[in-house]
């Protein structure tokens, strides 16, 4: 151990006098123990959000998209706000446990694995949105390029949203593999301290007979490298996929070649508020501030600072190549959203994605979790109203003024996207009840390197070294 | 032994899936949108109307464009008057003889046979007799025109299945053949 170099200007990731038992006591205690009458009472509301949204889902299929405020002009409202709002928030799941994993960052190491569970209940919440959204929903099987009777009619791969299919459903199929993947030494380890038949027999079948071999073990950190590396680009592709929904129509406000890259800021921007969001409350539930520690909080903070400034950075760049193209329905658009009839939501989004995250160059907002958590739930009513502002304000005015309308959102567009809100806290509130939230495998492998406690017993072990040498 | 089972269980959901379509019926339909038609097709069964089909009768004496009414009566006088004064609007170069024959084969050769003749192939097989040559008849291209319209004796009205301007046509026709016989 006194081999092992790090610089002491490291803060330790695992605070407090924890050993390997603790951590895994620690994150096997959520799970082993039993829901108290605050999980139930959230979990119930949430449900409840939750049936109101299949409810509103049932009632628009059965009823018709015309029970959406959505109207001949602004086709696209709420339900491709929202299906790019979910899709964003999953993208910081993926970037924490993949990109953060090639750039060696250790402090992921705590929270990819409720990160990755964001992901893919997020993606899930939004991959509701394209299929509820179509006139005929019960077709959507024709978005995929299947042979078929009607002299194998094909599908058009020009369209940016037959792209968002393959992206989407790529996205959460790796997203899955990638988290069940990383899953499998944590389920084994809660299957070998089952006590019940049925959890033992529960957790048997989610490991997979994982053993822990040293085979094993390095081919689960090549998978994991490997997954890491394909993962990367493609939480990369996927939001600029999403993008080209937009950036790829002749709209005004729509076709610009800084959507991809800006929208994956964006999406980066709003999956950290979430993950921040989330970690906040369950660090304090699950009792798991020794793992996820403010120095998670802090460098997440300081995440949502860099990409909200890139953000910033992108609507001051659209703002000044839309007065520089000298195109009149461009500039046009640009007033529009900062002094049409939806003045309000833009300066909303301006305020909560430009200004918000600046604060963050504050120490003291930053190292601050109640700050912290308002800024996170700010940062996402921000990017929500975000698309909103460019979907909407873009549609409602453009070439033509005799097209000119207003989009007035119905309760069943909110119903829906009230309902895919509570699903996700019904899937999330679950998952943190029957998974280990925290990746103990991965967060042992930094005990000896990152704890409080190795790292003082290290330093104990530096002095002892210079002054008794003869010891080893 | 697996690949067996595997094969078993492929035969029984190919046979489950596929069972329930009965030959004598239309088959299952897997959400028909547009498969009935809103408006009323031609032919097609209306409960609006009291006969309960589509095509109702135009009001008697009206007359759509394109469309000249006959002016000679279904009598005997009428077949008198359009056999002396009945002549075709056809001028030389409208006569089609080749379409002509066409029609008449479709349309006149299975009783009247292809040469005029009277030995069609319902003569022939004795389905029915009493078909006459049209040597034997004194006929004009007017009085071709009007039987065909109408029917005589035993014959019907073609007016359903040709136009005025193929029931001149094969009127033509008919001179012709009498004229070869």
């Amino acid at each position: 151990m006194s081999s092992h170099y790090e610089a002491p200007i490291r803060k330790p990731l695992v605070i407090g006098d924890k050993n390997f038992h603790d951590v895994t006591v620690d994150v096997a205690a959520p799970v082993e123990g039993r829901a108290n009458k605050q999980w139930w009472i959230v979990f119930s509301i949430a449900l409840a959000a939750f049936l109101w949204g299949v409810g509103c889902v049932a009632y628009t299929v059965g009823t018709g998209i015309g029970t959406w405020g959505s109207n001949k002009t602004v086709g696209w409202a709420w339900d491709i706000t929202n299906f790019v709002w979910w899709v964003g928030i999953g993208h910081a799941g993926t970037l924490i446990s993949a990109v953060l994993l090639l750039f060696r960052q250790k402090w992921r190491m705590a929270i990819n694995r409720s990160a990755e569970a964001m992901t893919i209940f997020s993606v899930i919440q939004a991959a509701m949105f394209p299929v509820f959204h179509m006139g005929r929903p019960w077709l959507a099987y024709w978005v995929m390029p299947v042979p078929n009777q009607f002299g194998s009619l094909w599908v058009n791969f020009n369209s940016p949203l037959l792209w968002d299919v393959f992206a989407i459903s790529t996205y959460l199929s790796v997203s899955l593999v990638f988290w069940w993947t990383g899953l499998l030494p944590d389920f084994a380890m809660l299957r070998d301290r089952a006590v019940t038949p049925f959890t033992k027999r529960v957790y048997s079948i989610v490991s997979f007979g994982w053993s822990g071999r040293a085979k094993d073990w390095q081919r689960f950190e090549e998978v994991s490298l490997v997954l890491a590396g394909l993962a990367t680009p493609l939480v990369l592709s996927v939001h600029t996929i999403v993008s080209f929904d937009f950036a790829t129509s002749v709209i005004p406000g729509w076709h610009t070649t800084i959507l991809p890259p800006y929208f994956v800021a964006g999406a980066i921007f709003s999956g950290f508020a979430m993950v921040n969001t989330l970690l906040i409350i369950m660090r304090k539930v699950s009792n798991l501030e020794a793992y996820i520690t403010i120095q998670h909080i802090e460098l997440m903070n300081i995440i949502i600072m860099i990409t909200g400034s890139i953000v910033g950075t992108a609507y001051i760049t659209e703002l000044f190549i839309a007065w520089y193209s000298g195109v009149e329905y461009e500039q046009y658009a640009f007033l529009n959203r900062a002094t049409g009839p939806y003045w309000w939501s833009y300066l909303l989004m301006m305020t909560c994605n430009v200004v918000s995250p600046q604060v963050m160059w504050s120490k003291k907002i930053r190292t601050s979790i109640m700050a912290s958590f308002i800024i996170s739930i700010v940062v996402n009513i921000g990017m929500w109203f975000e698309r909103f502002v460019i979907i909407v304000t873009s549609l409602h005015r453009d070439y033509l003024p005799s097209s000119w309308t207003m989009f007035q959102p119905t309760f069943v567009d909110a119903g829906f996207f009230i309902g895919t809100i509570g699903f996700f806290f019904v899937l999330f509130l679950l998952y943190s009840r029957s998974f280990p939230v925290i990746a103990q495998a991965e967060v042992k492998s930094i005990m000896k390197t990152s704890s409080e406690k190795y790292k003082k017993l290290r330093d104990q072990e530096g002095h002892n070294n210079h002054s008794h040498s003869d010891n080893h | 032994m697996k690949a067996l089972y595997k094969i078993a269980l492929l035969a029984c959901v190919s046979a489950v899936a596929t069972s329930c379509f009965d030959k004598s019926r239309p088959n299952y339909q897997y959400f028909p949108n547009m498969y009935e038609p809103v408006p009323y097709e031609t032919y097609s069964e209306v409960p609006t109307f009291a006969n309960g089909k589509e095509g109702q009768l135009p009001a008697e004496g009206s007359i759509p464009r394109g469309f000249t009414p006959y002016e000679y009566e279904n009598s005997t006088e009428g077949y008198e008057l359009a056999k002396a004064n009945s002549v075709s609007p056809l001028d030389s170069a409208e006569v089609d003889l080749p379409r002509a024959e066409q029609l008449f084969t479709i349309y006149c050769a299975v009783c009247h046979g292809d040469k005029g003749d009277g030995k069609g192939n319902l003569v022939k097989r004795e389905k029915f007799l009493g078909v006459p040559n049209y040597k034997d008849r004194q006929i004009t291209e007017g009085s071709v025109f009007h039987v065909v319209t109408y029917g005589l004796n035993s014959m019907g009205s073609h007016a359903n299945q040709l136009s005025q301007e193929e029931r001149w046509q094969v009127a033509h026709y008919v001179m012709k053949l009498r004229s070869e016989l």
